[in-house]
């Protein structure tokens, strides 16, 4: 895994291990509440939907358009989510012989919130990333827009049709790539596995063809499509995988790790892939991944989950800002300077002979900079924005910490 | 139409490489159903001991009885409980979710192409059989065949859906495969693989009567050797249309209800 992420980091900045730039508590806690206030200003209201036109349709069976509180906007999202909620009931058993006699007895419940009353909106031909920590909810977030799971609550409407009915036109329309879950047939060419596709989703000859071709270019699938699957390496399957998943050229995609395990020149094969995909047919597209480069690459606005709730939604940069408070000036010197006199301009992050690191506020970057050059000696000077990773982790610790604080703005912005 | 012909081409034929790539598996699999053959050779047995018949049946009558229950059995089985169980529990069933058909479609096309890469090997032990028991007749025209043809593709239809039906409940339970396997010894009881249903207790018959699992085995066996004619044929082939459409609808409810529980772990 480290080395997986060293091996990637072509930038310097995603080399670095996630906890190495860690702001200090208090300037997080300041953090959040404005980070909200940024979401109220960049997301659009959610419409409000009433109990009656919640579960709106018509007669016959055809979903009626919903009424929107703001009613000036031209086309509906691709994807609307509202309150969405799903509670698992997990079975807990003490370890060993006495544990499961006991469990055996009586099973001890617990309710586990895994998607936690999460609304958001995507329009159409968005990218959007999913990050969050393991176990947030991303996945499970993605398995209901995709009618795998059915919503414990909540409302959920994909390119106009509510998921888990899993109507016919509905699931043409979509695809989930899910890391190396096998749709293909292990035993058989994965050229079997196109042709069922091809079957099952009634795609006539002719486009069959142009998407294969199209895809055999990007992906390079020449001359892996024809020998077993159980025979193809990591990388050449999950090529294949991705091409069936989109042979039927959906509209909307949720892509859940789709390039977990794969070595570098991969990663960014796939990554090329989606963006082109993306511009070709306008495809709505969520991503969740852990390789944060896929996600900096493909995706303009992020959705931060942890614990089944989102903590950020809103663009990239901004999240960097508004999370990571600072930049980080890397300092050569020519000659020795006290600890205390470098801490006089910012924090003082790492400190090595004549290399230190200090982290200064992001406003008065410049200034300070500049003063630093003027004042001391100085051999070399950079300055960089910490690594996205880095705020990311910084930002659900944060959460973690002020959870009671973020409850209680999640509320307040509801209730606007 | 076309779309659906095409569907059904598609996947039989995938299936049918698939299952070709098992061939030797598949004959393994086989001779662990031979029950039917073990229990030709204790009837005939008892057949001889009791001076040439026993219960109206003599060893040629035995031979093509019991020739047939394994024909029928062989071409009954369904291992999907299994596979439901598995892909349930594992996750499996996600990306077949995803997909504009009800998954069900792919697991008959598996069970249905499969049935083809046995028939050599049938063939096989069927002349074999013969050989051993001269004299026996197993069939007394292509008549019979044909219709036997019918009876034992809707028992197939019902054990599959039986076995869907128990797959299936593996959105509720751990091990659903646990009730499959309730259900070989009672099919082995109650199917007529052990002893042709005249020799049960009548109060015991008359129970079994009433289940589906007499329709499995015991009846196409009658249709096939000949025992059974026309009204009893045309009642038979209508009990077995009953019991594949109830199961049908079993498994349709079944399979609604389970689908809101579904947990798509993994991955």
């Amino acid at each position: 895994m480290l080395g997986r992420q060293q091996a990637r980091g072509a930038h310097p900045a995603h080399a670095r291990p996630v906890q190495r730039l860690s702001v200090s508590a208090p300037a997080l806690e300041t953090t959040l509440p404005r980070l909200s206030t940024y979401r109220e200003a960049v997301v659009p209201p959610v419409p409000v939907i009433t109990a009656a036109n919640r579960t709106s349709r018509s007669r016959t069976g055809r979903v009626v358009p919903l009424r929107m509180s703001h009613s000036n906007q031209p086309a509906p999202p691709a994807i609307q989510v509202l309150d969405l909620e799903k509670v698992y009931t997990v079975h807990e058993k003490e370890p060993g012989l006495r544990g499961s006699l006991a469990s055996f007895v009586r099973r001890k419940k617990t309710l586990v919130h895994a998607v936690d009353r999460v609304s958001f909106e995507i329009d159409a031909g968005q990218m959007v990333g999913f990050l969050g920590p393991n176990g947030a909810g991303k996945t499970t977030a993605l398995k209901m827009l995709a009618g795998l799971l059915h919503p414990t609550d909540g409302f959920v409407r994909v390119s106009g049709h509510t998921p888990k009915e899993r109507r016919t036109v509905f699931l043409k329309n979509i695809t989930l790539v899910m890391g190396q879950k096998q749709q293909l047939l292990w035993d058989l060419p994965a050229l079997d596995s196109f042709l069922v596709n091809q079957a099952i989703y009634e795609i006539p000859n002719d486009e069959y063809r142009a998407t294969m071709r199209e895809f055999s270019e990007i992906l390079e699938l020449e001359g892996i499509l024809k020998k077993q699957v159980r025979k193809l390496s990591l990388g050449e399957r999950m090529k294949c995988e991705l091409a069936a998943a989109l042979l039927h050229r959906p509209r909307v995609l949720f892509l859940d790790e789709p390039t977990i395990g794969l070595d570098v020149n991969m990663q960014v094969r796939i990554r090329e892939f989606v963006a082109e995909y993306n511009r070709r047919f306008n495809a709505t597209v969520i991503l969740t991944s852990h390789y944060m480069a896929d996600v900096t690459a493909l995706c303009k606005r992020i959705i931060v989950i942890d614990k089944g709730r989102i903590v950020f939604d809103g663009d990239l940069s901004a999240l960097v800002e508004e999370a990571a408070p600072g930049k980080t000036v890397r300092l050569e010197l020519s000659e020795n300077v006290s600890d205390e006199r470098l801490a006089q301009y910012g924090a003082l992050t790492s400190r090595e002979g004549l290399f230190a690191n200090v982290l200064v506020p992001r406003h008065a970057t410049s200034r300070l900079a500049a003063r630093m050059l003027a004042e001391l000696p100085v051999a070399d000077v950079t300055i960089e924005d910490p690594p996205i990773e880095g705020v990311i982790g910084t930002l659900f610790a944060g959460a973690n910490r002020t959870a009671p604080a973020a409850a209680s703005v999640e509320v307040e912005s509801a209730t606007r | 139409m076309r779309a659906r012909l095409n569907k059904a081409w598609v996947l039989f034929s995938v299936w049918f490489a698939h299952m070709s790539a098992y061939r030797a598996e598949i004959i393994i699999w086989m001779l662990s159903g031979a029950i039917p053959l073990i229990m030709m050779a204790v009837w005939i047995g008892k057949a001889r001991a009791a001076g040439g018949e026993t219960g109206g049946f003599n060893e040629q009558q035995f031979a093509a009885y019991f020739l047939a229950a394994w024909i029928t059995q062989q071409l009954i089985v369904a291992w999907v409980a299994w596979e439901l169980d598995y892909q349930i529990r594992q996750g499996h069933l996600s990306p077949k979710l995803l997909r504009p058909m009800d998954p069900m479609w792919e697991h008959f096309a598996g069970h249905y192409s499969e049935r083809l890469v046995r028939l050599p090997f049938m063939l096989l032990i069927i002349a074999a059989g013969l050989f051993i028991v001269p004299g026996t007749r197993l069939t007394p025209d292509i008549g019979h065949v044909m219709l036997y043809a019918v009876s034992v593709s809707l028992a197939f239809c019902t054990r599959f859906l039986i076995a869907y039906c128990i797959g299936i409940l593996a959105f509720w339970f751990d091990q659903a495969t646990a009730i499959d396997d309730f259900y070989f010894v009672a099919a082995a009881f109650l199917t007529g693989a052990f002893a042709p249903l005249e020799f049960y207790p009548p109060a015991l018959r008359g129970f079994i009567e009433w289940t589906p699992f007499p329709y499995l085995v015991y009846y196409p066996v009658r249709v096939l050797t000949g025992a059974a004619q026309g009204p009893e044929i045309v009642r038979v082939l209508g009990v077995q249309v009953l019991w594949a459409a109830a199961f049908y609808v079993l498994r349709l409810a079944l399979w609604r209800r389970g689908l809101a529980r579904y947990g798509a772990v993994g991955a």
